[in-house]
Parts: structure tokens; C-alpha cells; sequence
């Protein structure tokens, strides 16, 4: 006996933290780049500000709004009541992320656009098969994740469409093109704090602390969006950036910092999930009835899932932005706003709606979004193909992973 | 490891091209005007009377026609049926296409010229320059609109860049109208004098008037694939 535990719970439990720190540290190593890239490309922010703003908000990201997405790999895809034994629900969830973190170092390994959120839920899904059959498994809420995988990336490309499209409209189109940008600049700058402000503070732990209903939230934030508003057209502004389609793209530019920070905190929301849920399942049966697990339990885990990737992003996540980044200097700052702008938002409101989807695949789709709006200059649309082969392969091979995996846990514990 | 490429499985990477077109295609355009502004000079030169240095001019409008032809397949090679324009592709490649053909006929007309010093009388030198000026504005104003693609670009295609375009595609018109103007009155000229004149002379003097001419067509055919690509 270990700390009033067996011992074999006690490796399992080691074994379920390192794996899940690992899957954090490979989101922060990998994933992260992906949507922090489009802004060090464009130029927007330096590679140690990407590494910076990427850290601190994926870790805040994770912490305040991580928790729906997590609620929903935990209990929405495995009603793990109807299997009702502990240990086969621990030896599961450990099964799914060891299977996920081995399929995506695998697919990182061979460069395929695999994403963990799609790993950890086809893990999840291929031991709750084994343990209960199909009874199990919540189809409806299933079918529904799958559903915002194909949604996502529309979501991302119609959203950057749209706000390319106005860019256009408002900005390129006018007589004065860089005083129409300082116009329409703080404009963005406060919906997307609007955004943020609803998303913060709408059916979480922090919004019930501060205020008493929806209308208050509705209030606050449309007070955000003023005040960030205006601070926008102050900052905007006192800028003296020229005339012409260049002195756009410059405050673009300093636009862009701020998207860059929005997607990172979105990021951080969806992806943390993937990592601490299954870890949560784990440690939750296995200490239930100890005093660690507590109300706060959970935002310390999405607080060490959220310092994993942070760890990731710091110790080789860098490199990845850095690579990415030099590939990806087509793009310029309006675009990149755009595309910012449609993957942050996508990912915010999903990860708000519990629903895990990959951060990856909607900023192609936002990319593509704004090719289809006519703003990049060649779009290469073959990585749509190598997107949806990811999709059909990687769920079946990590549920087969999972499944072969969980079968060699139950017969070592 | 530093310098070397890390692995990831990051999609956004496979999304763009390194390699802009439309940056190619300028590239490309820098080209033909290096090689038309140096034939200019050297048809000025030999039409006034220095006909046996044209091994120079020739080589060098080679190199660039050479130089030009692996910018063009650069590009070309970027751009495989996956890829998404903001204008049809098609109209894209054909432009590019007519552009190119300016270097081949300067090539093509300089290499002439280096064959064969025929002595052009003197009723007909000024007739010659006035052309070859006129050819060569027409392409100048054809670059004018061709370069306007970067700003068309970044506007993502708005009226009144649009609009600009279409007023130096207008101007490129005009100019390779006068050239045709000129190059009927040269071309009778040259009839009128087949008597006083050696048969060989004759028909090299014709071939240089019409393939001078030639170079302000392909320079009217890139302006109306341009046109083609800013209609809406």
C-alpha cells in the first residue's frame, strides 16, 4: 500500500498523468503552432511574442473555459454509469490516451494533418465498445461531435469569408483606405472582446461568482465591447501609418496581435480536453473517496493540462512555429486577421458548446474561406483530400489502438 | 538540428505556396522589359547606320529569353489543378503565355537582325525608329498594367483599381494601334521602293517590320487576358 492505495492503482495513476502530460505537451509542442502561425507569417508578432502570447493564453484558455469540452470527452461519449466498474472504466480512459499519444506522435512522426481531438475521441469510443458494446456509447452526443467536425471548418471559412469580404468592402474599396481601416480596425478589436467577455462569462464557475443573470453578462459585455471600442480608435488613432493599401496592412498588422492572443486563448479552451479529460476520468475513480478530489479538483487539472502545453509550446512548439511561419509568408496582415478572427471564434463558441473539434482543421477552413473570398493569391485546396483521409483513418486506428491496449491492461492489472 | 526542419503534422503549411504567381509573373515582366528596352536601343542604332554590331544586343535578349522561359516554368510547375486563384487560372496561364511570346519574337527578331546587315535607305530610317518607338511604348504601357496586379491583388479585385487597370489596358490599345498605323505607311513605303532595291533587301526589310510589329500584338494579347482577368 502506497498513500492508503494499492499499488496498482498507484502505477496506474502514474502512468494516466504522465501519459496526459505528455498528450498536453504535444498540443503545445504541435498543435499550437498550427494557429499561431498564420501571425508569425504575416509577420504580426515576432517568434518570441508568438511563444509568449501562445503560452500564457493557452494556459488562461484552458483554465477559465476548458471546462465544457473536457465535461463532454469525460461523460458524453462513454456513459461510464452503464459500465459502472471503476476498474474498467480507470484501465479505459487510461487505454484511450495512451492510444491517442501514441497515434499522434506516430502521425507527427510521418506528417499527417492527424488531430488529437479526433485521436483521444476515437481512444475513448473503441474501449467503451469492448467493455459494453454499442449500448454505451452515447450515440446522439457522438454524432453531434462528429457533425461539428465538418461544421468547423465551414464555421472557420464562412466567418473569415465574411469578415475578409467587409475588409474589402469597407476598407479597400473606399476613397481613403487607410483612414477607413482606422474606423473599422476598433470595430473588430470590440467584438472580439465582446466575444471573449460572453464566452468567459456565460454558465461558468466565473460568471456565477460575479454576476446574478444573463442580462447582467449581456450588459457587461456590451460595456467591454464600447470601452475596448474606443480604446481601439485611441490606440488606432495616435498611429501614424501613411496612406495607401501598405499603411492598411501596417495596422492590420498591430490588429493581428490581438487575434493572435484570441485564437491562443480559444485554442487553449478546446484542446486541453484532450489531454486532462481522460486523466480526470482516471483520477476522480481512483480518489474518489479521498479529500483531494474537491469542487476545485477539476480547474487544477485544466491548470496542469493547460501548463503542459505551455510546456510544449516553450520547449519545441517554437521550432514548429518558426518552420510553419517561414512557410506561410504569402499571407499579409489582413488576411491573417481574417483567418484569426474566423478560427478563434469558431473554436471559442464550440469550445462553449462542449463540443471538441480540431483547432487545425479550422484554420485551413479559414484559410480556404478567405481564398474563396478572393484574398490569397494560391491556395493549395489537395489538403482538403489529405484532411478528410485523416479523418476516415484516424478514428478507426485509435480505436483499434485503444482497444488493443486496454486488452493488455486488464491482463498486467 | 538548428536550421533543419522539425516534423509536424500541422495542415496550415500544405495550405499555401511559397511561391507567389503573381510575383512570378512580374518577375517574368522585368524580364521582357530589360530585353525590349535593350532591342529598342539596338534597332535605333542599326536603323542609323551601325549595322554590324548586333551580335551583342542578340546574345544578351537570348540570355533573357532563357533566363524569362525558367521564370515561366517556375511558375507554371506552382500551380497544379489543386490550386485556388482569385481569378480563373486559365486566364492566368494565357497571359503569362503572351508575355513570354514578346521575348521569343525579340529573340527571334534580333537574331534576324545579327544574320543578315541589310542597309536601310535612308527614305525609309526615320519611318523604322518612329515603328520601333511605338512598339515599344505599347509594350511600356502594357507593363504599366501588368504591374497593377500587385495592388489588384492585395484589394482582392475593387472597382476603381479595376478601373485603373482598364485605362492602361485602353492605353495599350491605342499605342499598338499607332504601331499598326505606322507600320502600314512603312510597309508601303517599302513597296514603293521595290525597284530601286534588291528583292532580298526587300523581303528582309518587310520581315523586320513585321516582326517588330509582332511584339506590340503579343503586348495587346497580355493586355486582353488582363482584361479578361479583372472582368467580374
Amino acid at each position: 500500500m502506497i498513500f492508503g492505495m494499492a499499488l496498482m492503482t498507484f502505477i496506474l495513476i502514474i502512468f494516466a498523468v504522465l501519459a496526459g502530460l505528455y498528450m498536453a505537451w504535444n498540443i503545445g509542442a504541435n498543435d499550437v503552432a498550427n494557429s499561431m502561425a498564420t501571425a508569425v507569417g504575416a509577420k504580426a508578432i515576432t517568434l518570441r511574442q508568438a511563444v509568449l502570447i501562445a503560452a500564457v493564453l493557452n494556459f488562461l484558455g484552458a483554465v477559465f473555459l476548458g471546462s465544457d469540452v473536457k465535461h463532454t470527452l469525460e461523460r458524453g461519449i462513454v456513459n461510464v454509469d452503464k459500465i459502472g466498474d471503476a476498474h474498467s472504466i480507470m484501465l479505459g480512459f487510461l487505454a484511450s490516451i495512451i492510444a491517442a499519444a501514441i497515434f499522434v506522435t506516430l502521425s507527427t512522426w510521418k506528417e499527417l494533418p492527424v488531430s488529437t481531438t479526433h485521436a483521444i475521441i476515437g481512444g475513448i469510443t473503441g474501449f467503451g465498445l469492448v467493455t459494453g458494446g454499442a449500448d454505451v456509447i452515447i450515440w446522439k452526443k457522438l454524432g453531434e461531435v462528429a457533425m461539428s467536425w465538418i461544421i468547423s471548418p465551414i464555421s472557420g471559412a464562412v466567418i473569415a469569408y465574411i469578415v475578409f469580404r467587409s475588409i474589402v468592402h469597407f476598407v479597400f474599396a473606399s476613397g481613403k483606405p487607410a483612414e477607413a481601416a482606422k474606423k473599422f480596425g476598433p470595430l473588430f478589436i470590440g467584438l472580439t472582446f465582446f466575444i471573449i467577455s460572453l464566452s468567459l462569462f456565460t454558465k461558468t464557475h466565473l460568471g456565477d461568482v460575479l454576476f446574478t443573470g444573463m442580462n447582467q453578462i449581456m450588459l457587461v459585455s456590451l460595456a467591454v465591447f464600447v470601452v475596448s471600442t474606443i480604446a481601439g480608435i485611441f490606440i488606432v488613432g495616435e498611429m501614424t501609418i501613411g496612406k495607401g493599401y501598405e499603411a492598411v496592412e501596417y495596422l492590420f498588422k498591430r490588429l493581428q496581435i490581438i487575434t493572435s492572443c484570441y485564437v491562443a486563448l480559444s485554442h487553449g479552451a478546446n484542446d486541453v480536453a484532450n489531454a486532462i479529460a481522460p486523466l480526470s476520468v482516471v483520477l476522480t475513480t481512483a480518489l474518489k473517496d479521498t479529500s483531494i478530489v474537491d469542487s476545485n479538483f477539476s480547474y487544477y487539472l485544466l491548470a496542469l493540462g493547460g501548463a503542459g502545453i505551455a510546456a510544449g509550446i516553450l520547449t519545441w512548439g517554437y521550432k514548429v512555429i518558426r518552420t510553419l511561419g517561414s512557410k506561410i509568408t504569402a499571407l499579409t496582415n489582413t488576411r491573417g486577421f481574417s483567418v484569426d478572427f474566423g478560427t478563434a471564434t469558431t473554436v471559442l463558441v464550440a469550445s462553449r458548446l462542449g463540443l471538441p473539434i480540431s483547432t487545425s482543421h479550422t484554420v485551413v477552413g479559414a484559410v480556404i474561406g478567405v481564398g474563396l473570398a478572393r484574398g490569397l493569391e494560391a491556395v493549395d485546396l489537395s489538403v482538403v483530400k489529405k484532411i478528410i483521409y485523416s479523418w476516415a483513418f484516424t478514428i478507426p486506428a485509435s480505436m483499434a489502438l485503444s482497444i488493443i491496449i486496454y486488452k493488455g491492461l486488464m491482463i498486467v492489472f | 538540428m538548428s536550421g533543419k526542419e522539425v516534423r509536424s503534422r500541422a495542415p496550415i503549411a500544405d495550405t499555401y505556396r511559397k511561391k507567389s504567381p503573381f510575383a512570378g509573373l512580374l518577375e517574368h515582366m522585368d524580364k521582357v522589359k530589360e530585353c525590349v528596352t535593350i532591342l529598342e536601343k539596338a534597332l535605333v542604332k542599326y536603323y542609323k547606320g551601325d549595322i554590324d554590331n548586333f551580335s551583342e544586343p542578340a546574345n544578351k535578349i537570348s540570355e533573357l529569353e532563357h533566363e524569362a522561359d525558367l521564370i515561366k516554368g517556375n511558375i507554371r510547375s506552382h500551380l497544379p489543378s489543386s490550386i485556388l486563384m482569385p481569378i480563373d487560372k486559365k486566364y492566368f496561364i494565357w497571359l503569362l503565355r503572351e508575355q513570354d511570346a514578346i521575348l521569343d519574337h525579340a529573340e527571334n527578331l534580333a537574331q534576324l537582325m545579327d544574320m543578315r546587315r541589310t542597309v536601310v535607305p535612308i527614305k525609309l530610317k526615320e519611318l523604322f525608329i518612329e515603328h520601333t518607338h511605338l512598339v515599344a511604348e505599347t509594350v511600356s504601357e502594357m507593363e504599366k498594367a501588368v504591374s497593377k496586379v500587385k495592388d489588384l491583388v492585395e484589394s482582392s479585385f475593387v472597382r476603381k483599381d479595376r478601373d485603373e487597370v482598364k485605362k492602361y489596358i485602353h492605353n495599350v490599345h491605342r499605342k499598338e494601334w499607332e504601331a499598326d498605323q505606322k507600320k502600314y505607311e512603312l510597309t508601303k513605303e517599302i513597296y514603293k521602293m521595290e525597284k530601286e532595291l534588291a528583292p532580298m533587301d526587300v523581303y528582309h526589310l518587310l520581315k523586320i517590320a513585321d516582326w517588330t510589329d509582332d511584339i506590340a500584338d503579343h503586348a495587346e494579347n497580355v493586355a486582353d487576358w488582363l482584361r479578361a482577368m479583372v472582368a467580374k
